[in-house]
């Protein structure tokens, strides 16, 4: 269930964008599972229905989704979405707001990681057999 | 080339020697949800009542639908919906008295949507206007403006005293028939939220000029806070560019920048701190910040108190 705050650093359009990402990389959304319409989920999130239009095109633009022309979208069949040069800034752009905002809570680093691994081990396939 | 449903240009109110425009020059797209914040007196209602023709301007022109605005006709009033914050319907009708007089006035009526709106609000045709809470009221006043189908729809604080079920049932038909109509918003609010939630496009007034216009989203990446530690005197700060807002808080300084990049961090370390770490702000912060640009006070607040 996608959830928005508003007051959050991120704009709305992000926080949805954001949010199906995660949806989909942990497979809470399979691969040709249906997505809201743009009009119901602005309804439910009570926003405008522009934001979610604008956030669906940009994630059909990067591969997450596919429209199907009269039935809406769905979860796309996994392909590498971004050059490697994108993926480069946008993981070292992550590692910096993320280190960021962790510095300052006094954890030792094995901790933070050993956090961030379980994270990741729940939203990405396992890459064994 | 495109399609301006609302132009001012070098737009003056004066009341007395007060200036309640002063020289606005303001274009606004066909499409989209427009929101206008500004503090109180920024001249947003003033802005509404004489692009609808209820007041004249001192000088400057102001254009709606392509019409000058103090020469409306019916059939262009008919293409404008309006709802003022007050809400102000005839207390003694009912509310299919007020329909029903509505319906012959505008040719392009919807009782449909005017019945989908009102539902929201639980409101039943035979109810007087004065028996109406605020809410129900607002919801009648928004249900009948979208039921004329304008083109173009004002609103005016439309949302103020409402409770939240009341606000979001407000907001949610205002959002939802626009998207389905196609017609063009344009409101002014001061509730960030309800903003972030709703604007297409941001309009910043500020004592009746144009501060900055673009999507709310757009406006918030290039506010970003910083916060340095000077561990001696703090220096001068008055060198430093693009500063909307500076507090003290706790040993730290805070500023609220505007169009800033990393060469602002350099510039603090330049100037003494210790450490200085951007991060992103949220719309509330961001307008709130470029509002209190005018009344930077660097007087700590400690010697203040």
């Amino acid at each position: 269930m996608l959830q928005i705050a508003t007051g959050d650093p991120r704009p709305i359009n992000r926080q949805i964008v954001d949010g199906v990402r995660r949806l989909i990389a942990s497979g809470e959304l399979p691969v040709g599972a249906a997505l809201p319409s743009v009009r119901g989920l602005a309804q439910q999130l009570t926003i405008n229905p522009n934001t979610v239009a604008k956030a669906y095109s940009e994630l059909t633009a990067e591969g997450w989704l596919d429209a199907r022309a009269g039935l809406g979208l769905f979860v796309a069949i996994p392909r590498q979405r971004l050059s490697n040069d994108e993926r480069a800034r946008r993981l070292d752009d992550a590692v910096q707001r993320f280190v960021g905002d962790v510095i300052g809570l006094d954890y030792p680093s094995d901790v933070v990681l050993d956090r961030v691994a379980g994270e990741l081990d729940v939203c990405l396939p396992k890459k064994s057999a | 080339m495109t399609d301006y449903l609302i132009q001012t240009d070098a737009l003056t109110v004066q009341y007395g020697r007060k200036r309640a425009l002063d020289k606005l020059t303001l274009n606004v797209a066909r499409g989209g949800i427009h929101a206008i914040v500004g503090a109180n007196g920024a001249g947003k209602s003033t802005l509404f009542r004489v692009l609808l023709g209820f007041e004249t301007a001192s000088a400057g022109s102001a254009r709606i639908l392509g019409c000058d605005s103090g020469a409306l006709t019916p059939a262009l009033r008919g293409r404008i919906g309006f709802v003022n914050e007050e809400h102000t319907l005839p207390g003694w009708m009912r509310v299919d008295q007020l329909t029903a007089m509505q319906r012959r006035q505008y040719p392009q009526w919807s009782q449909g949507r005017f019945e989908a709106v009102a539902r929201n609000f639980h409101v039943l045709p035979e109810q007087k206007i004065t028996e109406l809470s605020r809410g129900e009221r607002a919801g009648v006043n928004l249900a009948l403006a979208l039921a004329q189908c304008p083109e173009l729809l004002v609103l005016d604080e439309p949302t103020l005293g409402l409770d939240v079920v009341a606000k979001r049932a407000f907001l949610e038909a205002l959002m939802i028939s626009c998207h389905d109509t196609a017609s063009t918003v344009v409101y002014c609010s001061h509730q960030m939220e309800e903003i972030e939630r709703v604007a297409d496009n941001l309009i910043i007034l500020e004592r009746g000029r144009l501060r900055h216009m673009s999507a709310p989203s757009d406006f918030c990446e290039r506010v970003q806070l910083w916060v340095a530690e000077f561990p001696f005197r703090e220096p001068d700060l008055s060198v430093l560019p693009g500063v909307l807002d500076i507090a003290r808080i706790d040993g730290f300084t805070h500023f609220v920048v505007f169009d800033q990049g990393d060469d602002f961090g350099v510039h603090l370390r330049l100037l003494g701190a210790r450490s200085a770490h951007a991060m992103p702000v949220s719309l509330d912060r961001a307008v709130n910040g470029f509002l209190s640009s005018g009344h930077i006070s660097t007087t700590p607040l400690s010697a203040a108190a």
